[in-house]
């Protein structure tokens, strides 16, 4: 029986106003869930479902919305187990300050991590819920049947939630080391109402008539404008700097330095603009910033000429001298977030009247990160600090770190007004902390009946969750001795050999570096699915029939993936002439998600350019919650992979990074884009895992050896030029 | 200094006089549904209409626009809060993932099918390919554009 009590926490922060709350602590799960930097502790219940004293359902999104549109799936699931509908759930983006800490939105883990422990809280809603109709209608607990919205028995007397619900306040404690009630979402014979379906968003009117509201959005009286200066690396320093003529600028307020800090605060956006022009700083970068100077340290052949890589993934009967058919590098470029919103942050002290000292808006992966550090940066207590997650425009990995933050605190702080912050793009371009350039050395050999018999494979990539000034100095030895979870994504290929060597190293590049969609994963299932294709043409085989035979019936899910994506392609014939060809890859993310796809492409020799014509992608990450959202996710991966396999191309150079803005770093546009067909294969037994960049990690190579197939050529170096294939 | 907003009359303080098009709506009027992004007009999420031509509100001194009606995504939906029919679509097409862009995308493709009520692919490329969207919902926005300009046609 559910134990009833109350609980001064809830009141406190101001959930609790009548109705029943479920206070849902995560104990088993605790490392899954958990924020980067805060661990839950067991006072700290996660209160993210209740039911009002009108019989109404509250949820508190547990996820930043950035477009993965997760929090709509989870909200599925909380219906399912409510036996509500989606559109009686008020759902709430909560400050720091609503509910306790939760983990950082980032690695597709939102569904992975979240949908049990949400269908718990629900449903241990849902079975007090039953208690209590149980009591009211005077029937023991086992005759009080499910009804849309409520119960009911068997002679259909019905009570609805509100019927059981008064101004009382009632918390119900569960953890996850009680037995759990029935889980209606996770039962694979129960004919389901709301997961499954293709629900439409949460939220989405704002987004088409303008009323959603992002960051810089947030309306704030007596708001000023503030920036700061951003150095080409963090790690440069200021040798000399500057500022005549800024305190000059008509609508200037305050010119604040601290350190290496150097910021400006304007009346309005332009008298920032002006300001901040008038700022001249030199760097001492301590490293040299050019494109020569990168490929240097990710020389992989110089590198494994002189020995074994730092570290090995994988060492089995290797041999160094076998007789190599692919022996190729492959070379991946440095990519950006260029996330359509440049990221910003509203700081505001408080004359101390209300509840908390500083209060900070922000849309950021991690709000209680936020909040720790704004703690630490300005000595508040963390009570004293409270974080208002707003929506994200555009995350993909860019937005973990109190950054953007600090400038906002810093200069709010300084001049005692709230201060907006939002940088530029040219911002956006030099600090967002790029997915590092890498070199990847692919050897394989096979046996007499051509089946693969060795595999070696070394790769060199800057650092990728371990970057400089992503921990402190004194833990990054350490950490990067453990391994950095991010580099080594997607470097185990799903095919055997009896003789297999995976190594790499990481290393520091002289401009910031950090996590990006699919992190290694991108990079090295190109490489790895170019040279697996590379060697079935040179053999004579069909790449597909040889993928899935390698694979030696040890990878079912991905090669009914692979199968379905070869036959969807083939629903559609490819243009007759010369230039057309079509291309497959596949790949796993995570160990749980799989994808393949097939790419049609033209190399138009009149045009001058390599065009992307048509993509099909299956993909299968498990229970499909929300599968329009699964598609939705896919098809921006296949843009992305587009961008990636032929247009985006960070520039660095002159120790600058050159790449500042759209007109000299290129994306996606409509142009460019290919039409695209999603499958979703639907696993109803499995629990749900990431979507939101799995298919990028096959898109790049399915285009690569597409071209392979029209034109004969192997793309070695992304981004591949239409000038690459003629020389 | 005045200006007409979504028909409505507006009148620009002095301190706001010297400020972009795109700043004073956000900043001073409050209509943050435009946004900013790149800041030299190659993204178009600031894309507003100018007298009906679609401008990007970015690099347009609000000094330029005195007298001029200027339409924002906020002026889109009927009073009564009904849904023109291209929002109508990008929803019924769940088109947004992150949102950021996607007021510019319907503001220019409400100029598009102004100029071309039955667009077909190649008049969609060259209208919609100074949109940016990172999130890449091309696919959608393409789909729901001919889906609203069904609609469009079937209303008269």
């Amino acid at each position: 029986m559910v134990q009833l009590t109350r609980r001064n926490f809830l009141i406190a922060t101001g959930w609790v106003a009548g109705g029943v709350t479920v206070l849902y602590t995560l104990r088993n799960r605790a490392v899954a869930v958990a924020p980067t930097i805060i661990i839950p502790n067991k006072e700290s219940g996660a209160a993210w479902v209740q039911i009002r004293s009108d019989g109404s359902c509250l949820m508190y999104f547990t996820r930043v919305e950035m477009g993965q549109n997760a929090n709509t799936g989870l909200a599925q699931i909380v219906a399912e187990e409510l036996n509500i509908e989606l559109e009686d759930i008020e759902a709430v983006q909560p400050s720091t300050s609503d509910i306790a800490p939760i983990a950082v939105t980032a690695g597709s883990m939102s569904l992975t991590a979240f949908s049990r422990p949400t269908a718990m809280a629900a449903a241990t809603l849902r079975e007090s819920m039953r208690a209590l109709a149980a009591v009211k209608l005077g029937e023991s607990l086992s005759m009080i049947l499910d009804d849309a919205g409520g119960f009911q028995t068997a002679d259909k007397r019905k009570v609805s939630y509100a019927d059981l619900v008064d101004k009382d306040s009632v918390m119900v404690e569960f953890d996850d080391t009680k037995p759990s009630p029935a889980l209606y979402t996770f039962d694979p014979q129960r004919s389901k109402k709301q997961v499954g379906r293709d629900a439409t968003p949460i939220g989405i009117r704002g987004l088409v008539t303008g009323a959603a509201v992002y960051t810089a959005d947030v309306p704030m009286q007596g708001v000023l404008y503030g920036r700061a200066i951003k150095p080409p690396v963090r790690s440069a320093r200021i040798t000399s700097l500057d500022t005549s003529g800024v305190a000059e600028t008509s609508g200037f307020v305050e010119l604040v330095r601290q350190g290496e800090f150097v910021g400006v605060v304007c009346k309005t956006p332009s008298a920032l603009d002006a300001a901040m022009s008038k700022i001249n700083v030199t760097w001492d970068l301590k490293i040299p910033i050019n494109q020569d100077e990168i490929d240097r340290l990710i020389d992989v052949d110089a590198e494994m000429a002189d020995g074994d890589l730092e570290h090995v993934l994988q060492d089995e009967a290797h041999r160094k001298d076998a007789d190599w058919l692919i022996d190729l590098r492959f070379d991946v470029q440095t990519q950006s977030h260029a996330a359509q919103e440049p990221r910003a942050a509203i700081a505001r002290f408080g004359d101390g009247s209300g509840a908390h000292k500083l209060e900070i808006w922000t849309g950021s992966q991690d709000p209680w990160g936020m909040k720790r550090f704004a703690a630490m940066d300005t000595g508040l207590s963390e009570d004293d600090v409270v974080v208002y997650a707003k929506r994200l425009g555009g995350g993909f990995g860019g937005r973990e770190h109190y950054e953007v933050e600090r400038d906002a605190v810093i200069l709010a702080r300084a001049v005692k007004r709230p201060v907006k912050v939002q940088w530029t793009r040219k911002d956006e371009f030099t600090a967002s902390r790029c997915r590092p350039a890498s070199a990847h050395r692919l050897r394989i050999a096979t046996d007499d009946a051509g089946n693969l018999s060795d595999w070696w494979y070394g790769y060199i990539t800057g650092h990728v969750v371990f970057s400089r000034e992503r921990l402190p100095g004194w833990l990054l030895p350490v950490a990067r001795l453990a391994g950095d979870m991010g580099v080594v994504k997607g470097a185990l290929a799903p095919y055997s050999a009896p003789h297999q060597r995976v190594e790499y190293k990481d290393v520091d590049l002289p401009i910031d570096l950090g996590v990006w969609r699919s992190l290694n994963g991108a990079p090295a299932i190109f490489a790895i699915e170019s040279a697996m294709d590379e060697l079935a043409v040179q053999q004579g085989m069909d790449p597909v029939d040889f993928k899935i035979a390698q694979m030696k019936g040890k990878q079912p899910r991905l090669q009914v993936c692979l199968e379905r994506v070869r036959e969807m392609s083939g629903r559609r014939s490819l243009p007759h002439g010369s230039g057309y060809g079509r291309g497959f890859a596949c790949g796993i993310f995570d160990d749980r998600s799989f994808v393949a796809v097939s790419a049609d492409i033209h190399v138009d020799e009149i045009a001058q350019e390599i065009k992307v014509l048509h993509m099909c992608c299956v993909q299968d990450v498990g229970m499909a919650v929300n599968p329009d959202q699964l598609r939705a996710q896919a098809e921006g991966n296949m843009a992305w992979s587009v961008g990636m396999a032929l247009l985006e191309r960070f520039e660095v150079a002159d120790d600058e990074i050159k790449s500042s803005n759209y007109d000299n770093y290129a994306i996606v546009r409509m142009s460019d884009m290919p039409s695209v067909d999603v499958e979703v294969v639907d696993q109803p037994s499995i629990p749900p895992a990431g979507a939101g960049e799995v298919a990028l990690v096959a898109g790049p190579p399915a285009i690569a050896n597409a071209i392979r197939n029209a034109t004969g050529f192997r793309a070695l170096r992304l981004p591949i030029a239409f000038a690459d294939i003629s020389s | 200094m005045k200006l007409k907003i979504n028909g409505v009359e507006r009148q620009v303080a002095a301190d706001w006089q010297n400020e972009n098009l795109l700043t004073v709506l956000r900043e001073h009027f409050g209509l943050t549904g435009s946004r900013f992004s790149c800041g030299i007009g190659q993204c178009g999420a600031c894309l507003v209409h100018v007298d009906g031509i679609p401008m990007t509100s970015c690099l347009i001194p609000v000094s330029e626009v005195v007298d001029k009606d200027v339409l924002t995504i906020e002026g889109l939906a009927a009073e009564d809060g009904t849904l023109h029919p291209l929002q109508q679509a990008w929803v019924d097409e769940r088109v947004p993932q992150c949102g950021y862009c996607q007021s510019g995308q319907i503001m220019q493709a409400l100029a598009l099918l102004q100029n071309t009520p039955q667009p077909d692919d190649a008049d969609i490329d060259r209208a919609m390919s100074g949109n940016l969207c990172r999130c890449g919902t091309y696919t959608r926005i393409r789909k729901s554009i001919k889906k609203a300009a069904l609609v469009m046609k079937e209303a008269g």
